[in-house]
């Protein structure tokens, strides 16, 4: 089917009709090097060609283990072009994972970053006698010290490609042109907080879908995104929601991408580039609010309090815009107005969202009261909802149709509905991924026989337009009394807080409900500094009785807002921070309950006054 | 292949989004003198303002403003050798005095007392420059083998010989209480030293001087600025920052040195030439060492290592004498002449003044009247943060 778009003839296109347009950024050196569309589409043919020379066919997986940068945008898409999948594989993944995702997607080429990433192949090389090549794009570290036949630098990979296209002119876009509908595009591995990740296979027509609806008018946007939208490419490509962003909306209608130095520098990259879109997850969100709130308190007792009053006034606004669910009223406006020359104006540009026109949040529940800030300050902000097995289409809030605390409103051509026993959300559109890759008895669990992609996610309608979720129900807590709870609002609501980074309340058959509560060591220690409290580690401050009562501060804020059988009734903080290294934490930096509640279990066991045998023994 | 732009090389591709200043996409953008709107606005009001100015001030003012333009091409030039390149230099008054003999020798009449060679300006003017340049390079050796005190001391040493020099050698500067005339400021048949000079314009001597010394600080303000964001600024940072550290990445500490006294006397000598247009009369004993502490307090109030801090230092001590007279109008004790009564004239408060500012800035403000607009920039620029 030659008329088919998919991902690869649709950067094609913009190459063909603004060749000297800018497709993305990518900063090195203190510097925003500009690629043209002509170079991305170019770039991308020569890597199809490098691939198709080094063995790859039709189907084969090609891995790309790597942050955020224009590489990785160039192999998708030859990856693509030549029909081939895509495996991105999480720069944070410790070689076991890595392992895991090679070994299951049987990759037969790597793309790796810089020496870190091929060092994690290296360790776990014998296992994986599929893979044959090993490209690197950072030669720094690898190139004369290491000897592997198997190993390739990225220009020695693209000269490959070019040699293969003397010989073989028309090889990859005959091939691109060719593409159907039901080719796999990308294998994107869940995060896996139950299990070993599994492999969600994507289509070319599943991503289409997606592109469809990310760039029309009324799924997302208001007016849709364009050309002269740019946003700023953080989050991992690996993951469903940046792919869409980043390469998918990139791809439809043309926004530029920019690409950060890396993952630390992404708050100076925003304030640089001051995007018009931005995707977060509640985690960012959350993060910025915490950087205000340091930053605040460190500024001059003048400015501190001309602040605090105008914070008063977002607190006002952000109330209006909820109540009036995302609109204006006069008096908001000309409040705003006022705001904005004097403070939030500066505010914007300091936190980079400055004309930012559309805000998203998603991939994890967030705590209204963030949303409702970034409103107050006058950033456009939406929850959105979708997962990897549905290309990441479900439900938006709309522009000026939104109500917090619910994910929002189906997109047009999305089935949505919630099972009346279980209450589990079920989707059904042509973005339902077609299985999971080699494991067809998950796939039998998630994609039922009349089309309907179970969710896991337990929800209910709000004001008979807008899902709400409850939580996941693998997470749900039943207590002893058989009341059930969702612990996810409890814990969103503990960190919406600046002082708490992680919360995981526990109570599945126990009487009452407990949380183990990790501190943002930033802003705690911030305030322990502020009251001369000295502190060497984490682990230090968090058994500070200081920081108890400021954390028990916390708790009882929350429980106020929850009826009577969701209070926490005790809490404690956890002595480190969570790590992805140690399996705390995934890839997507979701906690893995099971791993928590194991390596706590002595604390948890003392949280509801049982005798481990630990103190048992003592 | 990718492409990888050569750092510093022009803009690679399309323009950079609009509104959007720090998104920078060459080191050319990075380093531009005018890289923000704000900067651009600014200066386009200030030049506007510069030149409206002598229809705005009396004479008497304009004057005084004159003076402080042409000084600041001799603070710029002590800033480049003192600030940017941190070699210590205390015989600026020695190559103001020998820019403005040169001056007047090679534009003097050739008929008069003196020695005079009757040179129009675009002669007498790149001629005080090249001369004091010339004289800068054989001080500069010593500036080569000496640092910091000594090189004070050593360059103090530089104004008492020209002291005696310009003293003795009176068939050229006239002598001590005489001096000499300064040349006329004469360009494309232009005289701005006589009323009336403009043609079309009944304007007045000094309000022709005053757009005179506006156009020269204009270019020598921007030559030196370039000069600082050049490759030879760098070079000067790092010999002030640490001179064995520079030698180590590849600076030729004895060709910098040297370069940073020749630039910083050419200025010099321009200064010197011009200022005493204004003035008129050079004297040979004004180039003494109370004239070297003047313009390294217009350095240390105006700020060190900023071209625009040297400007405002220049203006606000040459200003200085204008303000001490209105000082005077207020406090009873301070007489406005010498001769007369009460506990000081307006020359000691002057001088005194001149003492306290300097003290007051060094404890509170060492980066200068710059430091001070930073300060406030800076204030506002974090807003409504702190940091």
């Amino acid at each position: 089917m030659s008329t088919a778009e998919t991902l690869a003839l649709r950067i094609r296109e913009h190459a063909r009709r603004t060749p000297e347009a800018v497709a993305m950024r990518d900063k090195n050196f203190g510097l925003w090097e500009q690629v043209t569309w002509r170079e991305y589409w170019d770039t991308s043919v020569q890597v199809g060609h490098a691939l198709l020379s080094l063995g790859i066919g039709v189907g084969d997986r090609v891995a790309i283990h790597s942050e955020n940068r224009r590489e990785w945008l160039f192999s998708d898409i030859g990856t693509v072009a030549v029909r081939a999948a895509t495996v991105g594989v999480y720069p944070t993944n410790p070689a076991h994972e890595v392992l895991h995702l090679l070994r299951d997607s049987g990759s037969s080429v790597l793309i790796a970053e810089d020496q870190e990433q091929v060092d994690k192949a290296f360790e776990i090389l014998e296992e994986l006698p599929r893979l044959r090549h090993i490209v690197y794009i950072e030669p720094r570290g690898i190139a004369g010290h290491y000897t592997d036949e198997r190993l390739m630098s990225w220009p020695e990979f693209l000269a490959r490609g070019a040699e293969h296209a003397r010989a073989h002119p028309d090889a990859v876009t005959d091939l691109a042109e060719a593409a159907k509908p039901g080719d796999l595009a990308t294998l994107i591995y869940t995060s896996g907080t139950t299990g070993p990740p599994k492999g969600a296979m994507l289509t070319i027509d599943n991503i289409e879908f997606a592109i469809e609806r990310v760039s029309q008018e009324g799924a997302f946007f208001d007016p849709p995104a364009t050309s002269k939208d740019l946003l700023v490419s953080y989050l991992p490509l690996c993951h469903v929601a940046e792919r869409c962003f980043t390469t998918w909306l990139n791809a439809g209608v043309g926004t530029q991408v920019n690409f950060a130095e890396s993952i630390e520098t992404v708050t100076t990259a925003l304030r640089e580039v001051q995007p018009t879109v931005v995707f977060g997850v509640p985690r960012i969100w959350e993060k910025i609010v915490a950087g205000i709130h340091i930053r605040m308190s460190g500024a001059s007792w003048f400015k501190r309090r001309v602040f605090a009053g105008f914070m008063r006034l977002a607190d006002w606004i952000g109330d209006c815009l909820v109540k009036n669910r995302g609109r204006h009223t006069v008096a908001t406006r000309l409040v705003y107005l006022v705001c904005w020359v004097v403070c939030f104006r500066a505010l914007r540009e300091r936190l980079g969202l400055r004309h930012t026109r559309y805000a998203a949040s998603g991939a994890a529940p967030i705590a209204p009261e963030v949303l409702k800030f970034f409103m107050g300050i006058g950033v456009q902000m939406h929850e959105v909802y979708g997962m990897t097995e549905n290309s990441a289409m479900g439900t938006a809030n709309l522009p000026g149709r939104v109500l917090l605390g619910t994910v929002g409103e189906p997109h047009p051509g999305v089935e949505i509905t919630v099972d009346e026993g279980t209450g589990e959300i079920l989707t059904r559109h042509r973005g339902n991924f077609v299985g999971y890759w080699k494991r067809p008895d998950a796939t039998a669990e998630t994609l039922d026989a009349e089309g309907w992609l179970h969710t896991g996610d337990v929800g209910e309608w709000a004001r008979g337009t807008h899902l709400k979720i409850t939580d996941r129900i693998k997470d749900i807590i039943i207590t002893a009394g058989g009341k059930n709870v969702s612990p996810s609002e409890l814990e969103n609501s503990l960190k919406a807080s600046p002082y708490v980074k992680e919360a995981v309340v526990i109570g599945d058959g126990r009487k009452f409900l407990t949380a183990l509560i990790g501190i943002e060591l930033d802003t705690v220690g911030e305030w322990a500094q502020r009251r001369r409290l000295a502190f060497t580690t984490y682990r230090d401050l968090s058994a500070k009785p200081e920081v108890q009562e400021l954390i028990q501060e916390v708790v009882d804020e929350t429980n106020e807002k929850f009826a009577q059988v969701e209070t926490i009734k005790r809490f404690s903080l956890m002595p480190k921070e969570l790590d992805h290294d140690e399996g705390e934490l995934t890839a997507t930096q979701k906690v893995k309950r099971t791993a928590i509640t194991e390596q706590f279990a002595s604390t948890i066991a003392q949280m509801y006054g049982e005798r481990t045998p630990e103190t048992a023994a003592s | 292949m990718t492409t990888t732009p050569v750092p510093g090389s022009a803009p690679h591709g399309p323009r950079p989004p609009r509104g959007r200043p720090l998104l920078r996409t060459s080191y050319a953008q990075h380093m531009g003198l005018l890289n923000t709107p704000g900067k651009r606005w600014s200066t386009l009001v200030l030049v506007i303002v510069g030149f409206c100015a002598p229809l705005l001030f009396t004479d008497d003012l304009l004057q005084v403003l004159t003076l402080g333009l042409f000084a600041a091409i001799g603070a710029i030039g002590l800033n480049l050798v003192t600030g940017y390149a941190g070699q210590v230099s205390l015989g600026h008054a020695f190559f103001i005095g020998l820019g403005a003999y040169t001056a007047a020798v090679v534009g003097g009449d050739t008929d008069g007392r003196l020695l005079g060679l009757g040179m129009p300006m675009y002669i007498w003017l790149p001629a005080a420059g090249l001369v004091t340049a010339a004289a800068g390079l054989l001080i500069g050796p010593l500036a080569v083998r000496l640092r910091g005190l000594y090189l004070a001391i050593v360059t103090l040493g530089v104004v008492f010989l020209g002291l005696h020099i310009f003293r003795e050698a009176s068939n050229l500067t006239g002598g001590p209480g005489v001096g000499r005339r300064a040349p006329d400021v004469e360009l494309f048949g232009i005289n701005a030293s006589v009323s009336g000079g403009l043609p079309g314009l009944d304007w007045t001597r000094d309000q022709q001087l005053f757009v005179v010394a506006l156009i020269f600080l204009i270019i020598f303000a921007v030559a030196a600025r370039n000069i600082a964001r050049s490759g030879v600024g760098r070079a000067f940072a790092a010999i002030r920052d640490r001179d064995v550290a520079a030698a180590v990445i590849g600076v030729d500490l004895a060709g910098y040195k040297l370069l940073a006294f020749a630039l910083s006397s050419f200025y010099a000598g321009i200064c010197g030439a011009l200022y005493y247009t204004v003035v008129r009369v050079i004297e040979p004993t004004s180039f003494d060492l109370l004239l070297s502490v003047q313009f390294l307090a217009m350095v240390l109030i105006g700020g060190v290592s900023t071209i625009s801090g040297s400007i405002m230092g220049a203006l606000f001590i040459t200003a200085l004498g204008r303000m001490a007279i209105e000082i005077a109008h207020y406090v009873p004790f301070v007489s406005t002449s010498v001769t007369g009564g009460g506990l000081l004239n307006v020359f000691q408060l002057e001088g005194i003044l001149y003492g306290l500012l300097i003290i007051g800035f060094l404890i509170a403000e060492p980066r200068g009247l710059y430091g001070i607009w930073i300060r406030v920039r800076n204030y506002w620029k974090g807003w409504p943060f702190s940091y």
